[in-house]
């Protein structure tokens, strides 16, 4: 079966001051419809690059990203990205967010109200549609990046270590959202964190990246149904096969750390 | 309308309420001010009137002003020259400095070429130039007009491009994955953005403009509220050039003060404060 999202030999050599220097050795990761898809490792391992190359943010310096197995082109609304900064539009509304990609694509009028309508109610945030984002928590103002980058119905979400800049409790509190969209909605996702047990928790899949210069080191498959699916994070982290993977993961990534 | 002063302003939960009782203290010291001066008047053999004439001789001047012409107009005559000679100045300098300051921030080959030779120019004061804009225009509307623009065209570049330059960059990304192209990022994303920090620059060219208008006219044309207190010197007139004097600082804070409101209407969103550039 063909992937939604496949990066394929994609590489990234920045040029610095006296020659080149590797930041992503070439890395191979095919992302199947309906499968979330975790990235993680130390800092510095190159997976924001990774990100915002499949994002077509940024070119590779060698490989290509295919999306239906074709070559993906430019950034745009098939493959939507949520930001750690929120990056939300500070002149527009929430439903004004929500609604921007399908204005830009020119959907109609009573179409655009229906799914923004749609996407307030799935995030929670009926009653913040006519606040403008400064008037917002973290929390909620994530969760209007989230909806802007679904409401466009993209191939495959990109979340760039999106809960990265919440507080400890709001940062549960969406990931367990976000568990439960998940799993009752299928999307297509690769997600970037630093977080371990966020990578398990929400994952089928867990990429482990290593550094100087990244790659992929290891992929670990957590199962679909594994027997504390469904429950909320701190319940789920008390499973022994929870914490088997965590802790597999989490050597992985020590190993890393202490290579300096 | 010092640049100070032109300045504050913006923040608008703090609300009216608060906002009344600094007023009644400003409007205190405006009496006082006024009150000192008439005292300083009213005691025989302080102050001649010839240097100093007292608050009633000037209002009595400026009804005079108003009804007969002097030197040519009204006061309202030389008052509407010195608006329509500031008016095409600053529209032509925003028409231009606005977008030039958009290409700038969004073209950095332009940047290169263009910046040196405009740092250069933006250091010659708007004066330096009546000599030559008189060689050039006569003096004519035309000569004010460019002064006016020389005095406001920088602060309406500058702090154009450094609005839009300003603007996370993260933001446009946002904008590409969701579709959108060049046009429509500038238009839905950037400029709403940066309009808070055009706008500041867009006041500051305003009241430039305006000073500049005022020295151009002390020294060239034949109209104008410069003209009318330079008119009032050679005739020996203080209470003339008082009432001009008070004209221009009432006309320049009302425009400050149209600005102003247009501004928070324009712009809803905006809370915190404007940090100018210039």
């Amino acid at each position: 079966m063909i992937p939604k999202m496949e990066i394929r030999g994609v590489s990234k050599t920045f040029h610095a001051r006296g020659g080149t220097v590797a930041a992503l050795e070439p890395c191979d990761l095919a992302v199947a419809a309906g499968e979330f898809v975790t990235v993680v490792g130390p800092s510095g391992c190159g997976k924001s690059t990774l990100m915002m190359i499949a994002a077509g943010l940024e070119a590779p310096s060698t490989g290509e990203i295919l999306v239906d197995g074709k070559p993906a082109g430019p950034a745009g609304p098939r493959r939507t990205v949520v930001f750690q900064r929120f990056a939300l539009f500070p002149s527009e509304t929430v439903a004004e967010n929500i609604a921007f990609g399908l204005r830009v694509a020119k959907v109609a009028r009573a179409e655009i109200d229906q799914r923004v309508a749609e996407q307030l109610a799935l995030m929670g945030l009926d009653r913040f549609r006519d606040a403008y984002p400064h008037e917002l928590s973290g929390g909620m103002q994530q969760r209007v990046a989230i909806a802007r980058a679904l409401v466009v119905r993209p191939d495959i979400l990109l979340m760039d270590e999106p809960f990265g800049a919440l507080d400890a409790q709001t940062r549960t509190v969406l990931q367990e959202e976000v568990s439960r969209l998940q799993r009752e909605l299928h999307y297509t996702v690769l997600f970037i964190t630093h977080s371990v047990e966020e990578a398990v928790y929400l994952s089928d899949r867990v990429v482990v990246m290593s550094k100087g210069p990244g790659r992929i080191k290891r992929e670990i498959a957590v199962p679909r149904d594994a027997e504390w699916r469904g429950f909320e994070i701190e319940e789920s982290g008390t499973h022994a096969s929870f914490m088997q993977t965590k802790r597999e993961i989490w050597e992985l990534i020590r190993a890393e750390i202490v290579r300096q | 309308m010092s640049g100070a002063t032109a300045l504050s302003g913006g923040r608008r939960d703090s609300g009216i309420a608060a906002a009344r009782q600094p007023a009644l203290y400003g409007a205190a010291a405006i009496a006082t001010l006024l009150f000192a001066w008439w005292l300083a008047t009213a005691v025989p053999g302080l102050v001649p009137s010839r240097v100093l004439p007292s608050p009633l001789d000037v209002v009595a001047r400026f009804a005079a002003l108003i009804a007969d012409p002097f030197s040519g107009a009204t006061l309202f005559g030389h008052a509407l020259v010195s608006l329509q000679r500031w008016g095409i100045g600053v529209l032509v300098a925003i028409g231009l400095g606005v977008p030039l300051g958009i290409a700038l921030a969004w073209l950095p080959p332009l940047r290169a070429v263009v910046t040196p030779a405009f740092e250069l120019l933006r250091y010659i004061p708007p004066f330096a130039w009546v000599p030559i804009a008189v060689l050039w225009f006569g003096a004519s509307t035309t000569t004010q007009a460019v002064i006016v623009f020389i005095a406001a065209f920088p602060a309406c570049i500058i702090n154009t491009q450094l609005a839009v330059s300003g603007i996370d960059p993260i933001l446009a990304r946002a904008a590409r994955t969701l579709g959108a192209g060049s046009a429509t990022t500038l238009a839905r994303v950037v400029l709403p953005v940066a309009a808070p920090t055009i706008f500041t620059g867009l006041r500051i060219a305003f009241s430039n403009g305006w000073m500049a208008l005022v020295g151009a006219e002390l020294v060239v044309g034949k109209q104008g509220l410069g003209f009318l207190i330079s008119q009032g010197q050679i005739n020996d007139s203080a209470a003339t050039i008082l009432v001009g004097m008070t004209t221009i600082g009432v006309l320049g804070t009302l425009i400050d003060i149209v600005l102003q409101r247009a501004q928070r209407l324009a712009l809803p969103w905006r809370t915190d404060s404007v940090r100018p550039a210039e």
